[in-house]
């Protein structure tokens, strides 16, 4: 296929999604391109954390004073996507007694809001919070939704005429002359190539935006830093929890949803694609945790998971990544290194996601010598039903007075069937994943234990999908769910894994499939003789007679 | 399944039982059939016709397994004390140690099973002809187009196809979220059966039998499986669905009414938090009860609070080290203490997952072992999941574990 545009965007994370809708705005032409679904890379892997700035007042101002803007500008923006949890930075027993004074100051001069709480009216708020807490400073974090943000940014952008092709990966820049005239995408479902001539290309890849800079000869320099995050399956605190004390490890436990999250590790990978998480890198989480809140260790780690941050550096020397700056960084690679039509915007932080795409625009508009003033400050994003940042008392409320209809699906977090079947007609591809992120269908404490084998069977029936196609999906499911609780399956944890095998293995036999049913390949099914063959034919016992 | 079956056999034997169970066990999570051995090798696809005939070739290849303790002889007996522990007006195990029924699972899969109830055991594909899956709109848990395509795409010789009803108005709170438990007590009402039939119509004259999703009555199952065969004249069948299970239901209260009628004594709801063992004795349990911790002591003590899942193996991790223990007694317990090495990479991988087969070291006697394999306690016998190397995954020997390590203990009480 051929297609044309003025621009491509490369990358469908928050980056990429903030860049077409604010491209789309400004009335550009533009076509976004990602490999996977929206939001599926770092933007999907991170904690949910709003930052306030606070965390990097002392070691990076810069950061702290974009994040507090854009915090500030993304509560207007998108409010149905953004849950104001408020934040706290404690000094615990471990902690530098001198730092929150160093803190307060940097909040101060850095324009975040900060307020000093006393540990008794901490403990009213947080009672889990250890009661040998020195000092706490409420700040404006908060939590966002990324999916939803994500989902919002692109229907706003395609109400503009944006388009958006996702599972299209990019295999090449087409380069003539030292100047990007256009990409060449294949389709990860179908294999299907699509050529798009373009006057410009802006790479949003984030960590992945070295690999793609090198399809148009430049060189970039992007590390992968990579950031492990826990999902306790209990929301021990109601407020962003953050370590008074320098950026360090398992320093913050943030409240997404019915969860909390603890996170993170921040070591730097060769490859963003391929990265494992490490023992050291749990226990270590778990232990800090338990400094915050003593009982953390009795809660029970739902899942684990890693994003890479992308840290960008002009340099290429330095190691400890905690110094590489989380400000953002804007590249015209026409003035670097003398390739037109190519720019690319990484680093900094989901919070600042609009402002680098503002920025991003800005260049796009003085190369193209064009004045288009930016709006996504002050506009709202489209939110399509008009829904506010539900909880999931909410949704309890909805379903018991009637409002929500239908057959509850997800008990966990209460996924009913038509909202099922609404997100099945929008995806294709490994659906049961994309019901994930719509809907946190499978997020709860059960696993996805009794809900991946419903939604299996909704899926079959709703899209008349092959048994093998549903199998498969079901069967992917289940494999990559199963990868990111390994390295936390203990205790209890261990306990819901064996009930969850009794329901796929011992219940459903979906093991026992054949190979070309299921697609899991059997290793010795060619060479195991069995005994006896059952021989079926029609036994006369079955008739019934009156 | 163990404690409950070593128990009645004990109590129906004049012995003085006290059952004590933190809860009512794996029962509402199983099948409510009898898996003595549906895959040899254990990672293959093709079912087990006959488990005795495979016995030796599944032992030869799993030195670990339980029944290497037990033998042939406790799997016959265990089976044989099941069915009569459970020969009741409602329900009726069929089949023997001889030959699995194969039997259709809610995706349509292929499950291997020794005994079943009648009305599962009615869905045997060996048997073949045309079957129809219906389903109902208000069940969540049970896709019989799924059920129907998986079943037609495995070349059995069978032909089924699928029907999805709307059921006549339920009288539960919530008719769209009705559990498998709710739905099994409407199925009991004569009207709401009468109803379905109507529903039914006339899609399943073309049919030799009629599976429907394991829902059909409690108490009075067998009533209502009669009922509807006569109704639709055609031989029925059940398949069991997510839990909780009807099948489970029905079989943990039969066995319950056999242990009471033998003058058993049940406590559910306390747990035995330890045990003091003595000179290769235990002396005393204490157990939990809104009273505090109270004693009990017996001649013989039977420990059967299951594996990982049943809670009778606790697991706990510090980083790579991981301790798996037994938490009542402490007993020594067969397990890797590198926790890398309890997963197998794939969820569904084809040699099991190596901490499903984690528990206590035992003899031939069943008795507790240290590492030099000597008894530690005399009177303390290791019943089903909790011994070492009972992976149920592999090769489905679940309920076969269970029953021939009750049979073994019961004769070496009773004598």
């Amino acid at each position: 296929m051929r297609k044309s545009t003025e621009i491509v965007v490369i990358g469908g994370g928050a980056t990429g999604c903030g860049v077409i809708y604010d491209l789309a705005q400004r009335g550009f032409r533009c076509l976004q391109l990602e490999r996977g679904g929206l939001s599926m890379g770092t933007s999907g892997r991170f904690h949910g954390l709003l930052h306030s700035g606070g965390r990097y007042v002392t070691n990076d101002p810069q950061a702290a004073v974009e994040c507090i803007e854009e915090n500030m500008i993304l509560r207007k923006t998108m409010p149905h996507a953004i849950e104001d949890t408020g934040g706290l930075f404690v000094t615990t027993p471990w902690d530098p007694l001198d730092f929150a004074d160093l803190f307060y100051k940097g909040c101060l001069n850095c324009g975040v809001p900060v307020e000093e709480l006393g540990i008794a009216e901490m403990l009213q708020r947080e009672p889990l919070l250890n009661p040998k807490i020195s000092r706490s400073f409420y700040v404006p974090d908060a939590t966002v939704d990324t999916w939803e943000a994500c989902r919002a940014l692109v229907a706003t952008a395609r109400e503009y005429g944006a388009e958006t092709l996702t599972f299209h990966e990019v295999t090449d820049l087409l380069v003539d002359n030292n100047q990007v005239t256009g990409v060449v995408a294949k389709n990860r479902i179908t294999g299907e190539e699509t050529s798009i001539d373009c006057d410009m290309v802006i790479n949003a890849t984030g960590a992945w935006g070295g690999q793609l800079a090198k399809m148009a000869g430049c060189e970039v320099t992007v590390y992968a830093g990579k950031g492990t995050m826990i999902a306790m399956n209990y929301r021990m605190v109601n407020t962003v929890i953050n370590r008074c004390l320098p950026p360090d490890d398992g320093d913050i436990i943030v409240p997404v949803r019915t969860v909390a999250v603890i996170g993170t590790t921040s070591v730097r990978v060769a490859d963003p694609d391929d990265y494992a998480i490490e023992d050291w890198e749990i226990k270590l989480m778990m232990d800090e945790g338990e400094k915050l809140v003593p009982s953390f260790k009795k809660f029970r780690p739902l899942r684990v998971w890693a994003g890479v941050r992308p840290l960008y550096q002009e340099k290429s020397e330095g190691t400890d990544l905690r110094d590489v700056t989380r400000a953002y960084t804007l590249l015209d690679h026409a003035t670097r290194d003398g390739v037109e039509g190519f720019i690319t915007i990484t680093g900094g932080k989901w919070v600042t996601h609009r402002q680098m795409a503002e920025k991003t625009v800005d260049l796009v508009c003085r190369k193209l010598d064009t004045e288009r003033l930016c709006q996504t400050a002050t506009t709202a994003l489209k939110n399509p039903d008009g829904q506010k940042y539900y909880t999931l008392g909410e949704r309890l409320h909805h379903l018991e007075s009637g409002e929500l209809k239908g057959q509850l699906i997800c008990e966990c977090e209460l996924v009913t069937r038509p909202q099922i079947e609404t997100v099945m007609a929008q995806h294709e591809g490994n659906i049961i994943n994309d019901l994930r992120r719509d809907l946190r269908l499978g997020m709860g404490p059960c696993q996805g234990g009794f809900c991946t084998y419903r939604a299996a069977g909704i899926l079959h029936e709703q899209k008349n999908l092959s048994a093998y196609e549903t199998n498969k999906a079901l069967v992917d499911f289940l494999q990559e769910r199963w990868k990111g609780i390994t390295s936390i399956m203990w205790g209890p944890q261990l306990r819901q894994a064996l009930l969850d095998e009794g329901i796929f293995l011992g219940l459903l036999g979906l093991d026992k499939l054949p190979a070309e049913l299921s697609g899991v390949e059997s290793p010795r099914l060619g060479e195991v003789e069995t005994e006896g063959i059952y021989e079926i034919g029609v036994d006369p016992s079955l008739e019934i007679h009156d | 399944m163990s404690g409950l079956t070593t128990a009645c056999q004990l109590a129906q034997a004049r012995q003085k039982v006290l059952l004590i169970a933190h809860g009512i066990g794996a029962l509402l999570l199983a099948s409510g059939c009898i898996d003595v051995l549906g895959f040899q090798p254990a990672d293959s696809r093709k079912p087990v016709k006959n488990p005795l005939n495979s016995l030796d070739s599944f032992l030869k290849e799993r030195p670990d397994h339980p029944y290497h303790y037990v033998g042939r002889k406790h799997i016959e007996a265990g089976l044989e004390a099941f069915q009569r522990l459970t020969n009741h007006d409602s329900l009726d195990y069929q089949g023997s140690v001889e030959r699995n029924w194969l039997l259709p699972s809610a995706i349509g899969a292929l499950r291997p099973t020794c005994l079943a109830p009648a009305s599962l055991a009615n869905g045997d594909l060996s048997r073949g002809g045309r079957m129809l899956i219906v389903g109902f709109k208000e069940l969540r848990d049970f896709y019989p187009a799924l059920i129907s395509q998986n079943l037609n795409a495995q070349d059995l010789g069978i032909q089924t196809d699928a029907l999805t009803i709307t059921l006549p108005p339920i009288p539960v709170a919530d008719d769209m979220n009705v559990t498998p438990i709710e739905l099994a007590h409407v199925f009991e009402r004569p009207n709401f059966r009468a109803n379905v039939v109507k529903a039914i119509g006339r899609h399943h004259k073309n049919y030799d039998r009629i599976g429907f999703p394991a829902v059909l009555g409690i108490q009075h199952h067998a009533e209502v499986i009669a009922d509807l065969e006569k109704q639709l004249g055609k031989r029925i069948f059940e398949i069991s669905t997510l839990p909780p299970s009807v099948p489970g239901r029905r079989l943990f209260d039969v066995l319950r009414q056999t242990f009471g009628q033998a003058e058993g004594r049940l406590i559910i709801g306390s747990k035995v938090v330890d045990g003091v063992i003595e000179k290769g004795q235990v002396r005393q349990i204490h157990f939990e009860t809104a009273n505090g911790l109270k004693p009990v002591t017996g001649k013989n003590y039977v420990l059967a609070t299951g594996g990982i899942y049943g809670g009778g193996i606790q697991s706990d991790s510090d980083g790579a080290v991981g301790r798996v223990w037994e938490p009542i007694f402490d007993l020594p317990v067969e397990a890797d203490q590198n926790r890398h090495n309890w997963f197998a990479t794939g969820f569904l991988d084809s040699k099991g997952q190596p901490f499903a087969g984690y528990g206590v070291k035992v003899n031939d006697k069943l008795n507790p072992v240290n590492d030099s394999g000597n008894a530690l306690a005399e009177n303390l016998y290791i019943a089903g999941a909790t011994i070492a190397g009972a992976d149920w995954t592999r090769g489905r020997t679940g309920d076969g574990v269970a029953l021939a390590t009750a049979s073994a203990i019961v004769e070496q009480i009773v004598g």
